[in-house]
């Protein structure tokens, strides 16, 4: 197997897995009515209060293992921003193994910015 | 209970219309969903670009994979170019977050607009050819390695290519991150710009190459729209899921369109959304 392909495959399982929590907490949301406080209509609709900046990751696992329809569908979303992530890490790897130092100096800023973005920016804002 | 459904099945035809065209053109499909939303769904567009900007994801790495496989897409090309589109979009994705703070809604709407008929522009003006006009290879193309081929099905030939000016690339991309994380688009049309018309790239693998971009920069913009609150769940939820069913339908018709065709299409309907994305901005109906 190519490592090309290994990144192609990865993708699209990641997308795959994305799109499969996304809709089965939509299944959910369906089948329950409501999520945690909120009812269905409060969620599904254009105007609704909940949004992500109430979900990090704490609230999230929780939110997971007590089958939550909205966290699942934030745990897709997660998985979906994750999948750039991985191919960037993986992008990564292979310029290192091809012994290739310029791009691996690129690729590590672009991981670098991406982390920063997810990880560091956050606590530096306070939110 | 049959609200929620209907309202979950708009979302997803809406998206998926906008992700075929957005695959045709090498674009998000941001660029059609967010005036859409807004115009005709009533969406805030905070919601709208939030759904838009991490379903971009959605079509850069469903439709990457496939991509990868036709060895069209410049991995490296990207990769370099990337330092600066996701420099812009933490730049632009924090501009956003200040304008929304402080209800400058408005001001999202007219450069929205503004952004969508400058692309009028670069469609029509763009060369008209497949392949770009010989410029001598300089410093930044032996430096970066930006050597390349492909095969073209259309020309039905291997092609070799090398890309030019990477300074001016780069310069343009950080201005397409920029883009990007203000407007919660993958803002592929200047991606493919900086390295059609900058780096001297056949078309082909400019609009492949921007596709893997538009992923890892709206991946970036996302996290910072996720703490701020810019991402609904149901709303996000549905038009990724469409999305990622239109951008799969419009890789499969990638290859067999010609180029001409698309842009003839894809300006009529830039036109239309811009105009009304600038008077609302301004004010006026819609």
């Amino acid at each position: 197997m190519d490592f090309n392909d290994v990144i192609a495959y990865s993708l699209r399982v990641g997308v795959l897995i994305s799109a499969a929590l996304l809709f089965i907490g939509f299944m959910l949301l369906l089948i329950e009515g409501k999520a945690g406080y909120y009812s269905i209509n409060q969620i599904a609709s254009t105007a609704s209060m909940i949004n992500s900046s109430y979900f990090n990751a704490n609230t999230l696992i929780k939110g997971t293992v007590s089958m939550n329809p909205v966290a699942i569908m934030f745990l897709g979303l997660v998985v979906l921003i994750a999948t750039p992530v991985l191919r960037v890490a993986l992008g990564l790897a292979q310029f290192i193994r091809e012994k290739d130092y310029i791009y691996s100096t690129i690729t590590a800023i672009v991981l670098f910015n991406l982390l920063f973005a997810i990880f560091i920016l956050p606590s530096l804002l306070h939110l | 209970m049959i609200q929620p459904i209907i309202y979950f099945l708009i979302l997803i035809a809406v998206s998926a219309v906008s992700g075929i065209l957005g695959a045709l053109v090498g674009l998000g499909g941001g660029t059609f969903l967010v005036p859409i939303y807004t115009l005709y769904l009533r969406m805030p567009i905070a919601y709208a670009t939030g759904a838009s900007l991490i379903s971009t994801i959605a079509t850069s790495s469903g439709a990457g994979s496939a991509y990868i496989k036709d060895k069209i897409t410049n991995i490296k090309l990207g990769m370099g170019l990337e330092i600066a589109t996701t420099a812009g979009s933490i730049v632009g994705a924090l501009t956003v977050a200040f304008m929304y703070s402080h209800h400058l809604q408005y001001v999202i709407y007219i450069v929205f607009g503004l952004v969508l008929l400058s692309q009028v522009y670069i469609q029509l003006t763009r060369s008209k050819y497949e392949l770009p006009k010989e410029i001598k290879p300089d410093w930044s193309t032996k430096l970066f390695k930006l050597y390349g081929s492909y095969y073209d099905v259309v020309l039905e030939k291997e092609v070799n290519y090398y890309g030019v000016r990477w300074w001016l690339g780069e310069t343009i991309m950080f201005f397409a991150g920029f883009i990007s994380g203000l407007l919660g688009i993958g803002s592929g049309a200047l991606k493919v710009l900086g390295m059609d018309w900058a780096m001297n790239l056949p078309m082909k693998v400019s609009t492949t190459t921007s596709n893997f971009m538009i992923g890892v920069t709206a991946a970036t913009g996302s996290s910072i729209y996720w703490i701020y609150g810019y991402i609904q769940p149901f709303i996000a939820a549905g038009t990724a899921i469409g999305v990622l069913l239109g951008a799969f339908i419009g890789t499969k018709i990638l290859v067999r369109i010609t180029n001409k065709s698309i842009r003839y299409i894809f300006s009529a309907i830039l036109i239309f959304l811009g105009i009304q994305m600038v008077l609302r901005g301004l004010g006026y109906g819609f």
